[in-house]
């Protein structure tokens, strides 16, 4: 089982975009895939059409009282299911305090069904939290959507630092453009001058395009509903990029 | 994910009236009713059946303008669906996209290649069947013949996984309607092991033994399609066991059949046998590779593609000799003329017999027989007896292997099994040594061979290595025999033994 997080400490990067259009694209392979909303704020299990809520909330998840595989649910495509968010889970800080491996527990949580999944999605919330502590120990590859600009930029690098100061198993962390404009000029002279040294930077670079704004109306990823659209071929991309060899 | 299908029939299996069904699930259920498409399916499975042994069902299906491969369980509890293109059958699972379906299919069926079991237009439809918010909750295909001698309609519930009780609903809806569950069908296996439900000990021997050897000539029947066609390894492996097992029958059945199976069948299949054994023990050697890829230590497994190459071309010439042979006038009445044999001796009458004996009598007779012959023989193998001794000695315990499987259906089950579990673990010991001692020499002759042709040094080198690996084995090997032979010939197995060989 191959686990991606789309994370950024920034929100309205394209982090739900990115995590419901890979996770479709992963599906639509025919690999065995889930993707896990952990944002309260339940973007994607809205864009899948579920309802948010969990039975017992976060804690229950958590606590291990109810099994993760209770709330489990299927979204309309074949072979892509959905952890849906819960208001709850902006206490799931909190909640991870209090258990034992507290940075470990979602990365536990997740073996449990790593023989039902090929291919686990977290779209996380923007933070740094013990969440985002657990979801770099549950995760091998993190996905992280830049907006060119330079405070971004800043950005990545104090999460690059985050992930090198963080004790055991660190994913692989793989940052792209998102949201970009080539008709602005800071957009396109920070896409060209960006330092590909250090850091894995996605050579796919996703525009800012109005289609991937109607997933929200569509309630469904750009590639189920625009298949030949320029978003969904460059979603496309990045998961050549990116996906399991 | 899908976590649980359920299908249903009308009661006379006719096709369904869609409006009905989109009424009735209307109800509660807002209903989105997709266009009907036709469906090229092809159910897949081994020869053998190996997928449905094992609880999977695995169809190609071919929709404009694409094709997937559909991986679900007998009991409807999933289904994985996975793009594909041009793929041919029959075919091994090496051919399936990386992925979850080829995980799932390739440790069931091994060296077997999937083959196609069945292949029907089908028209299909599918009805989603969504809640207030839009979400699909449940789906319900429709799966119609799209030719008269296919398969009947059938209607499928699929439940959605975290949405069980959605579906519960569809199925309540849709057995209002007078429709009924579809059981899933028992399926035959073929199978080369003989057939074990109990027989009375008092029918007279013949009687088993013709019914055994006729089993034996339906597998090898059933085999010879696929062997001509090279489909996968499995179909000469299987029909040279009932072969062999047929030549055992035959020796073990002397007292009972007349003496024309002595004179003139058993030199027949010894000689049919005796034809299939260079391409089977290639075809072990080339299946073989890949694990003996592994013992090299200082040669590289790239030094043994030239040894790849020899034994493809080998076998293809074994091949060829095999085929012409098996498509030949001679061999076609050999099985024709056998048939009518076995036919003439169910039907000639009972005083026919060479000895009047009974299954039961016949069996503990042979049974009896063939293990005093392995305890003979076992217990004079000394530490320097020749590998020549032993390889008798594993023929030996294979007549009392065969002896236990012919006569299984007069024996008693339990203390049966209990003797096969004992004799395996002296067979493996005596079958690894003995394929130990022969894959050395034909490695040994292999390289001489390949030397003439121009070899590079880098194949012999690593073939010798693989010699030196093989030693080493048949060396475990026969350190292992004594501890196998004793516990095979321990009082408590030879008691065993004798109430199968009819003492008490």
């Amino acid at each position: 089982m191959k686990v991606f997080a789309t994370y950024n400490i920034k929100g309205g990067v394209g982090k739900t975009s990115t995590a419901v259009n890979l996770a479709y694209l992963a599906a639509r392979e025919g690999r065995r895939t889930l993707l896990w909303d952990l944002d309260p704020q339940a973007a994607a299990t809205y864009l899948f059409r579920v309802r948010p809520r969990v039975r017992g909330g976060g804690h229950a998840l958590v606590t291990r009282r109810r099994p993760i595989e209770a709330a489990l649910k299927a979204t309309d495509f074949e072979n892509l299911d959905l952890l849906p968010a819960d208001f709850s889970y902006r206490n799931m800080d909190l909640e991870l305090d209090d258990t034992k491996k507290r940075t470990r527990r979602l990365g536990q949580l997740l073996d449990g069904v790593a023989d039902d999944y090929d291919v686990v999605f977290l779209d996380c919330p923007p933070s740094i939290s013990l969440v985002s502590e657990n979801v770099l120990h549950a995760s091998d590859t993190l996905l992280v959507p830049l907006i060119p600009a330079t405070l971004s930029l800043r950005t990545l690098d104090q999460l690059v630092r985050f992930v090198a100061d963080s004790k055991g198993s660190r994913p692989e962390v793989v940052a792209f453009f998102s949201m970009a404009d080539r008709r602005k000029r800071l957009h396109r002279d920070v896409i060209d001058a960006i330092s590909r040294d250090g850091t894995r930077v996605a050579d796919t670079v996703i525009p800012a395009l109005s289609i991937i704004e109607q997933m929200v109306e569509r309630r469904a990823p750009v590639p189920a509903f625009a298949p030949t659209s320029r978003a969904a071929q460059c979603y496309e991309q990045l998961w050549a990029e990116v996906r399991p060899r | 994910m899908i976590s649980a299908t359920r299908a249903l029939q009308r009661a006379d299996g006719g096709e369904f009236d869609l409006t009905a069904i989109v009424g009735a699930l209307s109800a509660r259920f807002a209903v989105v009713t997709g266009s009907m498409q036709l469906v090229r399916r092809k159910r897949l499975d081994t020869f053998d059946r190996r997928l449905h042994a094992a609880g999977f069902t695995l169809e190609h299906q071919i929709v404009e303008p694409g094709e997937r491969l559909v991986l679900g369980r007998l009991d409807g509890s999933s289904t994985v669906a996975v793009p594909v293109k041009g793929l041919r059958w029959p075919a091994t699972a090496d051919v399936l996209p990386l992925g979850p379906v080829r995980e799932a299919i390739a440790p069931v069926t091994g060296v077997r290649a999937l083959m196609v079991a069945l292949d029907e237009q089908r028209r299909m439809r599918r009805l989603e069947l969504c809640n207030e918010d839009g979400k699909t909750v449940a789906r319900v295909e429709l799966d119609e013949p799209a030719s008269p001698a296919a398969e009947p309609a059938q209607l499928m519930v699929r439940r959605l996984r975290g949405y069980d009780e959605q579906a519960r609903r569809a199925d309540r809806l849709l057995l209002g309607l007078g429709l009924r569950a579809v059981e899933n069908g028992a399926d035959r296996r073929p199978s080369s092991a003989p057939k074990t439900s109990s027989v009375d000990r008092a029918v007279p021997a013949r009687v088993l033994l013709t019914t055994a050897l006729s089993d034996f000539l339906v597998t090898m029947r059933e085999n010879l399609p696929g062997l001509l066609d090279d489909v996968d390894t499995e179909f000469l492996h299987d029909f040279r066991v009932a072969v062999r097992r047929t030549r055992t029958t035959l020796k073990l059945g002397r007292p009972a059949l007349p003496e024309v199976m002595r004179s003139r069948w058993e030199p027949a299949f010894k000689r049919l046998g005796d034809l299939t054994t260079p391409l089977r023990d290639l075809d072990v050697y080339e299946l073989d590779l890949p694990t003996m890829a592994t013992w090299l230590v200082t040669a590289d497994p790239a030094d043994l593609e030239p040894l790849a190459t020899h034994l493809r071309s080998r076998r293809t010439a074994a091949r060829h000799a095999l085929v012409r042979f098996l498509r030949s006038a001679r061999f076609r009445r050999l099985v024709t003329e056998w048939d009518l044999e076995l036919a003439g001796l169910v039907d000639s009458p009972e005083g026919a017999d060479r000895e009047r004996l009974s299954a039961g009598q016949l069996a503990d007779r042979s049974v009896s027989r063939a293990y005093r012959r392995v305890a003979r023989g076992g217990f004079v193998i000394r530490a320097d007896s020749p590998a020549q001794d032993l390889h008798e000695l594993r023929k030996r315990c294979k007549e009392l292997r065969y002896a236990l499987e012919v006569f299984a259906p007069v024996l008693a089950k339990g203390p049966r099994g209990r003797a096969v579990a004992d004799l395996k673990d002296l067979q493996d010991v005596l079958g690894r040594f003995q394929d130990c001692e022969v894959q050395r020499r034909a490695m040994r002759g292999f390289a001489e061979e390949m030397m003439t042709e121009g070899t590079k040094a880098g194949a012999v080198l690593a073939m010798g290595e693989l010699i030196g690996h093989l030693d080493a084995e048949q060396d475990h090997a026969r350190r292992q025999f004594d501890s196998a032979f004793a516990r095979f010939a321990r009082p408590s197995s030879l008691r065993l033994m004798h109430r199968l060989g009819g003492r008490r």
